[in-house]
């Protein structure tokens, strides 16, 4: 569930900023970490996986509103460091594509970051608990385990967003008649122009009318919920299954590649037929 | 995904917006999205999307390229507002915002060359992230074709068929699983080029100003316009709401002159 399909401006300034902030730090200090040693062979290489992500993300399942995304393996590739650095420019240039909110690139990152770090530590875990043949099993297993964390922690960002992002001024056009008449014209208003919680706001009178109207017109994080529950597993699985054969047929071609990572290679490898005769 | 006709719209295009600064269009496209961001009056955020339009229009940016791209981002809003919105009003709102930040994006991106837009975050970004972004653009075009000849390939030998969904699973899996090992190798060659021509650990892109200067006041002071009224209809929507079509006129407006603008044109 790589990415917070939420437009900009629905999460509330100080969530979206916080998720900025903490992305920032974190990039941050990857990139000072990354610099130290072997630069010049990390760039190309962080180019690479992370353009692999996103032609990865460029297949999508309608039905399901679910894409491809490839995190697992690229987190497996780059390890925890590099997988921060690779999840902000993925993040960044699909914003950029209109695929995912600006104001949301933080948090997207954060979700991609976790969901590359997790990927790569329960792959090298089961790695070692079901042994190098059964590579595939292992990445599976992780990717769908991967997947429900950061899933919850999806459902967690909107339930933390949901209560600010709650009974704005709609604007003149009344939903129940069609009318353009002003739908709050019981003084609920307080200006918070970035969070939004007009109806939550403390001057306001808080009779039982009111929280009622809260209530009502709060995003429901239960239903939102239910829903990623329901069609999620269904991603999860879709993922699970490519992930676990793309490791099965890299594990048989070049298997320092899935065990060491990308960086572990020294020796030169000519170009060839990589497919192996497909 | 679109890079490649993405790419092609922004390097070739030579529309007013196309010669506007680099500068000028990420404010004024930062401007455009914290008015999406404040609003949320339907009407607000249709006069911006008309607005945007009207931009698209008098670029001359392909209208199939530029609004599927724009409708991705509304599709998934969709899906949100269709599992979380309290009522449908709410929910279209939700995906108005979606379009109109999607659109200022793809209108940005399908004025402007990568390099100029990624510029400006390469000189805040520790610089192996300035530079994996722009070598991660790059890689995508190669990368894409590279794909894309490998489902041809798989598809000629029957791999890919209809009534065969697990045996097109497996080589699609199989193509992926070819594609990490060529992007491995790409990224091999990278290096050694990149040694070659003496990389230094900072990959160098410049910023050119705009062509017309007043092209690009006109840029910055529509997107301002654009901010203020969203948020004086925020800060006073109980008196104004009522209104809230008065904020169509302009939009429309200007609708009606880049659609006869661009018709002349042809």
């Amino acid at each position: 569930m790589s990415h917070i399909h939420i437009p900009d401006g629905v999460l509330p300034l100080w969530l979206w900023g916080l998720g900025w902030l903490v992305t920032l730090v974190l990039v941050g200090a990857a990139g000072k970490l990354a610099e130290r040693h072997d630069m010049r062979r990390k760039v190309p290489l962080l180019g690479v996986t992370a353009a692999l992500m996103l032609v990865a993300m460029s297949s999508e399942i309608i039905p399901i509103a679910y894409h491809v995304n490839l995190t697992v393996v690229a987190g497996i590739l780059l390890g925890p460091v590099l997988s921060i650095v690779a999840a902000f420019i993925v993040e960044l240039i699909l914003a950029l594509l209109g695929h995912g909110g600006v104001t949301v690139i933080g948090l997207n990152t954060l979700i991609v970051a976790a969901e590359m770090i997790i990927g790569w530590t329960l792959f090298r875990t089961f790695v070692a608990l079901l042994s190098r043949k059964r590579a595939g099993v292992a990445a599976g297993m992780s990717t769908v385990i991967t997947l429900a964390i950061t899933t919850t922690a999806l459902v967690g960002i909107v339930w933390l967003g949901g209560s600010a992002a709650t009974a704005r001024e709609t604007g003149a056009l009344d939903p129940a008649d069609l009318s353009f008449t002003n739908p709050f014209t019981e003084g609920v208003f307080s200006v918070g122009l970035f969070s939004g919680g007009e109806a939550d706001a403390p001057s306001a009178p808080a009779d039982s009318t009111q929280s009622a109207a809260s209530e009502s017109n709060s995003l429901s994080v239960k239903r939102f919920a239910a829903v990623v529950y329901t069609l999620g597993p269904l991603g999860w699985l879709f993922e699970a299954l490519i992930t676990a054969a793309i490791v099965r047929y890299v594990t048989r071609v070049r298997p320092t590649l899935i065990f060491s990572g990308a960086l572990a290679e020294k020796e030169r490898r000519i170009p060839g037929d990589e497919a192996g005769g497909l | 995904m679109h890079i490649g006709a993405v790419d092609e719209s922004a390097t070739l295009g030579r529309s007013w917006i196309h010669t506007a600064s680099p500068i000028t269009k990420l404010v004024a496209f930062a401007l455009v999205l914290a008015a999406a961001v404040v609003s949320w009056n339907l009407l607000v955020l249709a006069g911006l999307l008309i607005l945007l339009v009207s931009v698209a229009t008098t670029a001359r940016l392909k209208p199939g390229l530029a609004y599927s791209l724009a409708a991705y981002p509304a599709l998934f809003a969709g899906v949100f507002a269709f599992a979380s919105a309290p009522n449908v009003l709410t929910g279209l709102i939700i995906v108005m915002k979606a379009a109109v930040a999607g659109l200022a994006a793809v209108t940005l991106i399908l004025t402007t060359p990568y390099p100029q837009v990624f510029a400006p975050v390469q000189r805040i970004v520790p610089g192996i992230v300035g530079d994996a972004l722009l070598m991660t653009y790059r890689s995508t075009f190669l990368l894409l074709d590279k794909f894309s000849n490998l489902l041809t390939a798989i598809r000629l030998r029957s791999g890919l068929r209809g009534g065969h969904p697990l045996r097109s699973a497996r080589a699609t899996s199989q193509a992926l699983g070819g594609l990490l090992l060529y992007s491995f190798d790409l990224s091999q060659r990278d290096y050694d080029i990149m040694r070659l021509r003496g990389y230094q650990d900072r990959l160098k892109t410049s910023l050119p100003r705009g062509a017309t200067p007043a092209r690009d006041a006109f840029l910055l002071a529509a997107a301002l316009l654009a901010l203020a009224t969203s948020i004086v209809w925020r800060l006073g929507a109980a008196v104004l709401n009522p209104y809230s079509w008065l904020v169509l006129l302009l939009p429309l407006a200007a609708l009606i002159a880049a659609a006869l603008t661009s018709r002349r044109a042809l």
